[in-house]
């Protein structure tokens, strides 16, 4: 569980993905990071965008909409989105909320994608 | 008694010149008035004619002195010396011993001898005219260099010259080469000195000397302006300690200094003595300036003992002033942003100010009424300061006032005024009590100004200075007039953020019922705990109301984000399924429609999470429909410390088509509370999680259980304030509902 205040965002490449992987807590503050982070990063020739939550220890209202602003650009942009499963809150979240319906959830950010 | 005059029995005359000599040349005459008696001391005993000859350190050989029998002759030579200067590398004697650094004998010179050496024929006749015939050339040579030479010459009728003579010579010439080694060394230093003395007196850093009894021995001008003085006359005249008693001398941390701590009088005691920062006050005016004072000793290098300290003053009053400004303004800084209760920030601005601006330090502002009230003062003495209230309580500023914290107030222009006169404060004073009270103040300076925010002054802040303190400059007042405009801004924005909290409180409680309904048959309660004491407007909101068909809808959801782009989604999302309801729609088609107008809505993704209840009683329990929309699920609580989460979750409102919503029907019997509450309490419990178990909604209110409806809400919301150590990040919201008891009236407690 990371401590307050502490968020990263880290990408990499795989062979047909582009990877964003993000540390710590997400709510308005890291939130903002991430949407300045996306806005910067160049999203072409990827076949699919996945977002690694393995790292997300608390997600709250605010990060679950940054979240779905992710999935709207990539959708917008013809290409697949994917998550990762998040900690156990981030998931509980994603399943009060149901939204967890209405994302692609893998195993690990290289899993296959439907 | 040197070597030479031990082997040589002396004729009385020789050793009297050689006494006279050795006055002479101890004479402080200047070297060529000395060179020409000692020339003449030769004459007649010794010598006929006696040249002294120089050479310059570049070699070149010029005549000091000549003296003869015969004035004319030495005239003469003289003349002749400066139209045909020798040539230092040439075959006349005196070029030749310099060269050489040995005395000569000629006891008989031939006429060929000295057309041999001659400067032309004009040299060579004088030579044969004055009928030369003996002459002795001695080097004049003092610590191992040859400074020149000393001559000396028979003419026809004399005896020729001995080796006794000539040793005498050599002593007369040693002796004088000496004097004269001494006069250009002396000159030399001389020079120097004077080439420094100028250099002192020019410099811009203030230098002293002292001497080992404290007195000053030296200033230049630098530091008499530092010191006060106007002539270094009155310098000489002061008794030790008398000028640096004409100054308070403090250090960096304001204390009073012990001259003893003083560099030059750490010299003299024998310590180190590294340069010190001092602040210096002048008693008689109140001028402050900062010093760095280093100090070199200056040693007797016989007895190694320090003579004397010279004292270097560097004035870093600009640099220090800019320095404790900054740090003052950093300061102030924190103090003004460390609260939004104007009032007290104010007074904690009074005290720093007070502490290290001025003696004393005063805030008015202007009300709401437009009424000047004074939030602040602060003095440096606390016995001051009573007084300061005092005047204050007495005197308060009145608007119309033409001068003072009015006119500034008024004008939005700071303003200065120095060595306040007691005419002025008798004229500023309103009665004979007021003037005494300012006197006892000791009002020496005192600046006003405007407590400015961006677009108009809120009020005044006045330093003043005493007496016994240091004086308020124009630096002071730019300080000051920065520390008005960050006060200003601060005052203003702890204004708007106290009327935006009163807005927003008034606004949230719009969004929100005044009070619950009646339910016949049951018992509800509610209650609301916004985040934070003076808060922006919260995404929480609950609703209760009945239907056509006799039942009660019960509505509790949150709204994502504050402020007031949420409340426009809480008023939609409350009005909205108020609207829908009155069709008696089923709970999730009454979601479906809120989703499809929080879709339509712009800016696009305003997320909204609902639960709703429908409540139906019957007989002895009451069915209960529940649908929800990303939100927790409701608990039953009861029979006991049980309790049990009930619903289906469904998918959040106005994030992603479609939205899946499930109803679930559940039953609520006697002794069963159902409690709807809103994500603030676990996310309250969020604040603490990683220290001790996060206590989940389902512990909390099986504990609760046991109490009264609205005391039970009352434990569950105090119970997720104290798990996230009083300042939750959420609002919190309960709304809970029981059967009413059995035979009972069909009371509610209202919010």
């Amino acid at each position: 569980m990371s401590t307050e205040g502490e968020f990263h965002i880290v990408t990499r490449h795989g062979p047909d993905r582009l990877i964003i992987k993000l540390d710590g807590e997400l709510d308005m503050v890291s939130c903002a990071l991430l949407d300045e982070a996306l806005a910067d990063m160049d999203l072409d020739g990827w076949c699919a965008i996945v977002l690694d939550l393995r790292g997300v220890s608390f997600l709250d209202s605010t990060g679950l909409k940054a979240i779905f602003r992710v999935r709207g650009v990539v959708h917008g942009r013809g290409q697949k989105f994917a998550v990762t499963q998040g900690s156990a809150q981030v998931q509980r979240l994603l399943s009060l909320t149901g939204l967890d319906q209405h994302l692609d959830t893998i195993d690990t950010p290289d899993a296959v994608l439907a | 008694m040197t070597a030479a005059d031990a082997q040589v029995e002396r004729p009385p005359w020789a050793i009297a010149l050689l006494v006279e000599t050795g006055a002479v040349l101890s004479s402080s005459l200047d070297l060529a008035t000395t060179m020409r008696r000692v020339a003449q001391l030769t004459i007649p005993a010794l010598a006929d004619l006696c040249v002294i000859d120089l050479c310059n350190r570049e070699g070149a050989i010029s005549e000091l002195a000549a003296a003869s029998t015969d004035p004319e002759r030495a005239r003469g030579l003289e003349a002749l010396r400066s139209r045909f200067p020798l040539d230092p590398s040439g075959g006349h004697p005196v070029a030749r011993v310099i060269r050489s650094g040995e005395a000569v004998l000629m006891a008989e010179m031939s006429h060929e001898l000295l057309r041999s050496f001659a400067q032309g024929s004009e040299h060579a006749g004088f030579m044969l005219a004055s009928r030369y015939r003996s002459a002795i050339v001695a080097p004049l040579t003092a610590r191992g260099r040859t400074l020149g030479a000393l001559s000396t010459l028979r003419f026809a009728d004399s005896e020729p010259y001995d080796q006794g003579e000539l040793q005498l010579v050599s002593e007369l010439a040693r002796r004088a080469a000496l004097a004269i080694d001494n006069a250009q060394l002396f000159s030399d230093v001389q020079a120097v000195e004077q080439r420094l003395d100028a250099v002192l007196r020019n410099l811009a850093e203030a230098i002293t000397v002292v001497d080992d009894a404290g007195r000053t021995v030296f200033a230049n001008q630098a530091a008499l302006d530092l010191l006060g003085l106007r002539s270094s006359e009155e310098l000489a005249r002061a008794k030790p300690g008398a000028i640096m008693s004409r100054f308070i001398v403090l250090s960096e941390a304001g204390e009073e200094l012990d001259l003893d701590a003083m560099p030059a009088r750490r010299l003299f005691r024998g310590e180190p003595a590294p340069p010190l920062l001092v602040r210096n006050i002048v008693r008689a005016t109140g001028e402050e300036r900062w010093v760095v004072v280093r100090a070199s000793p200056i040693v007797d290098p016989g007895s190694g003992r320090v003579m004397y300290a010279a004292n270097v003053f560097e004035d870093v009053t600009q640099v220090k002033r800019a320095q404790l400004a900054e740090a003052f303004m950093a300061q102030a800084s924190r103090v003004l942003a460390s609260s939004m209760d104007y009032g007290e920030t104010l007074q904690r601005v009074a005290r720093l100010a007070a502490g290290q601006l001025a003696d004393w330090c005063s805030v008015d502002v202007l009300d709401e009424r437009g009424q000047l009230e004074r939030v602040a003062v602060d003095h440096d003495d606390p016995d001051k300061l009573a007084l300061a209230q005092q005047v204050d309580e007495s005197y308060r500023p009145m608007l119309d006032e033409a001068f003072g914290v009015p006119e500034v107030i008024r004008t939005g222009v700071a303003r200065i005024f120095n060595d306040i006169t007691t005419e002025a404060l008798a004229s500023y004073a309103r009665d004979a009590e007021h003037l005494r009270l300012l006197r006892e103040m000791g009002m020496r300076d005192v600046i006003i100004v405007p407590l400015a925010a961006p677009a108009r002054t809120l009020g005044a802040i006045t330093l003043v200075s005493s007496h016994n303190g240091r004086r308020l400059t124009d630096a002071d007042l730019d300080v000051a007039v920065r520390l008005g405009r960050r006060a200003g801004t601060a005052v203003e924005s702890a204004r708007l953020y106290t009327e935006r909290s009163r807005i927003a409180r008034v606004l949230q409680r719009a969004l929100l019922p005044d009070s619950l309904p009646q339910m016949p048959g049951f018992e509800i309660a509610a209650s609301y705990r916004p985040a934070g004491e003076l808060n922006e407007v919260g995404g929480d909101f609950y609703d209760v109301f009945p239907r056509s068909d006799g039942r009660w809808m019960l509505v509790i959801g949150d709204v994502c984000g504050k402020g007031a782009e949420a409340a426009s989604v809480t008023a939609l999302a409350r009005h909205t399924l108020r609207a829908v309801s009155m069709l008696d729609t089923p709970p999730a088609v009454m979601l479906e429609s809120l989703h499809r107008m929080l879709r339509a809505q712009e800016p696009e993704g305003q997320m909204c999470t609902v639960c709703l209840v429908l409540a139906g009683r019957t007989r002895k329990r009451a069915r209960l429909t529940i649908a929800l929309a990303g939100h927790p699920r409701p608990l039953i609580v009861g029979p006991g410390e049980t309790a049990s989460a009930v619903g289906e979750p469904g998918t959040v409102l106005g994030l992603v088509d479609p939205i899946a919503i499930s109803e679930v029907a559940v039953e609520l019997c006697q002794g069963q509370t159902l409690l709807l509450y809103t994500d603030g309490v676990p996310e309250a419990a969020r604040a603490r999680a990683g220290s001790t178990p996060a206590p989940v909604p389902e512990q909390l209110s099986a504990r609760a259980h046991g109490l009264a409806l609205q005391g039970m809400l009352r434990a569950i919301e105090t119970a997720a304030v104290d798990s996230a150590d009083g300042h939750p990040h959420d609002d919190i919201a309960l709304l809970g509902l029981r059967l009413a008891e059995a035979g009972g009236g069909l009371e509610s407690s209202g919010r």
